[in-house]
């Protein structure tokens, strides 16, 4: 898949653009500060309707602006599709409102058109930062992958905020109340459970080959591997289904003492291990660094996988965060995406389809 | 407010009689917990409706929607919301004890709990199944599916999963 055309009303430093981004690699070049990781962000919104910067999704609208708009048409495999995402401020927070071809839609039906791989430069804290940041990146590319992941999921926190109310205090006990709260935890848990096994099992299955072509065999083989809260040998519904309400409840006591729940798939994790040794503890900085390049070459190879067609590729100031060999590496890994947008402040050495230089919020096509 | 004050002080006062009215005359139906005049209301004492068929609702005015739709001959329960202990409801915030005390006086035959298809929809509507179903009382859902007149094209994929899951033979 690949963006054909953007256009951004009121985002950020951009007050109107008109971008045409060609099919390769997109190189936005500029100074710092002159919108090149705005435009970039415009563009993963468009796909994902979320920022991958902030949280605070009102830094998007220009400053005294009522509305942020971002939308642009993209050729997939199933032909063309217009998307747009408008931010509005009130009072009670930034709305949002995505539309599928003029047509409005839910987030869920929004999710998921136009697929995007980011990379950014606290992804190389990945295999030394904490857990949740190596769940955010699952999150984010199973939500993209399927409606029903996403639907677990949200499903999943809501349930695991009222229960968490429940243990707390919020009401008076009950134990009816509480089961009924794990059954539900269950039910989409499971979900979760099967989703991240298969989409982990295929991220290893890419990593390593990748991995052994850049570092060589010495260190060992880079694996990754599904370290769920809920263990399960067999990867069916039933089975794990019945090992979360076994875990359920064993922690039951301790859920009730701590006032807090303690097993589930929100606290799983994705660990990396070189041979047998756990990359956290034992790997140095360029192996861990090698390992989440490896890593984000083999979730675009996995989404791709899944969807049959590639997802674009978001690459924000991250290419200067790396040495030369590492560089030139991962360029070659990704050299066959169908459409990536790199930012950078210097030139790039790989074959680049177009560079645009980006100052002052305009966007004029160099090369 | 300027259109009232364009009008006579006769249409004024009746119009603030009129609030006053449903301050003073509206109020909860002993049986079902729903808005009425007369307590009990006209639905809980008209003898045409099945007494063996109880729908419990969330608020009073999903009876309105419920009884728009003429299908259903039953009789309600107001619960008075929803299971959310975050914003402090819990089963003690609901008529969770007095429903089952009316289920126990009237034995009805089934029970359909007709929550909300969201997240405290479907906890309350298993919450009551678990208390209800021990009494030896059928206790069904309302179903999830497609809007009728809608098209599979436009429908979401997890409504659709779910009218899936609920599909009947033909």
């Amino acid at each position: 898949m690949r963006l054909t055309g953007l256009t951004l009303a009121d985002v950020r430093n951009y007050s109107a653009l008109e971008f045409e981004p060609v099919p390769g690699v997109n190189v936005l070049a500029g100074p710092n500060a002159q919108g090149k990781s705005n435009l970039l962000e415009a563009i993963g919104l468009l796909g994902t309707g979320k920022s991958f910067r902030t949280s605070r999704e009102s830094e998007l609208i220009a400053w005294g602006m009522p509305l942020a708009s971002v939308s642009g048409t993209a050729a997939l495999a199933a032909g063309t599709v217009r998307l747009a995402c408008t931010l509005a401020a009130s009072a009670a927070g930034t709305r949002k409102i995505y539309t599928v071809n003029g047509g409005r839609v839910g987030y869920s039906h929004y999710l998921g058109r136009l697929r995007v791989v980011t990379f950014v430069p606290a992804h190389l804290q990945l295999v030394g930062g904490p857990p949740a940041l190596r769940r955010s990146l699952l999150n984010a590319a199973l939500s993209q992958e399927s409606p029903a992941y996403y639907a677990a999921l949200a499903n999943y926190a809501k349930h695991l905020a009222q229960k968490n109310a429940l243990l707390r205090g919020g009401v008076s006990p009950d134990e009816d109340l509480l089961a009924t709260y794990d059954e539900r935890l269950v039910a989409s848990g499971t979900a979760i459970v099967l989703a991240r096994r298969a989409f982990i099992a295929s991220l290893d299955e890419r990593a390593s080959p990748v991995y052994r072509r850049w570092a060589g065999g010495a260190d060992g083989e880079l694996h990754l591997g599904y370290a769920a809260n809920v263990p399960c040998d067999v990867p069916t519904a039933d089975a794990v289904a019945a090992a979360f309400t076994q875990r359920l409840a064993d922690a039951r006591f301790a859920e009730a003492q701590r006032k807090t729940s303690l097993v589930g798939p929100h606290r799983d994790d994705l660990e990396f291990r070189l041979g047998e040794r756990a990359l956290a503890a034992f790997g140095s900085q360029g192996q861990q660094r090698t390992a989440v390049l490896a890593l984000k070459v083999a979730e675009h190879a996995t989404l791709e996988a899944y969807a049959g067609e590639a997802p674009l590729l978001l690459l924000d100031d991250v290419l200067s965060e790396l040495d030369a060999e590492r560089r030139r590496a991962f360029l070659e890994g990704v050299a066959g995406v169908e459409q990536a947008f790199i930012t950078s402040t210097g030139a790039v050495d790989t074959p680049v389809a177009a560079t645009f230089s980006v100052r002052a919020a305009r966007v004029e096509r160099v090369a | 407010m300027f259109y009232l004050l364009n009008r006579p002080r006769a249409e004024a006062e009746a119009l603030a009689e009129a609030i006053i009215a449903v301050k003073d005359r509206v109020r909860l139906c002993s049986r079902c917990f729903s808005l009425t005049e007369e307590d009990p209301c006209a639905i809980c004492t008209d003898v045409r409706r099945d007494a063996g068929l109880l729908c419990v609702v969330a608020e009073a005015k999903d009876i309105f929607s419920l009884e728009r739709t003429s299908a259903f001959r039953g009789r309600y329960y107001v619960l008075g919301g929803l299971m959310s202990p975050m914003d402090g409801v819990g089963p003690a915030q609901l008529r969770v004890k007095e429903l089952i005390a009316r289920i126990g006086e009237d034995a009805p035959r089934e029970v359909i709990i007709a929550t909300n298809p969201n997240a405290e929809g479907e906890v309350t509507a298993l919450y009551l199944s678990k208390l209800i179903a021990p009494l030896g009382i059928s206790v069904t859902r309302l179903a999830y599916g497609l809007p009728i007149g809608g098209d599979l094209d436009y429908a979401d994929e997890i409504t659709l999963a779910k009218s899936l899951e609920g599909r009947r033979s033909l």
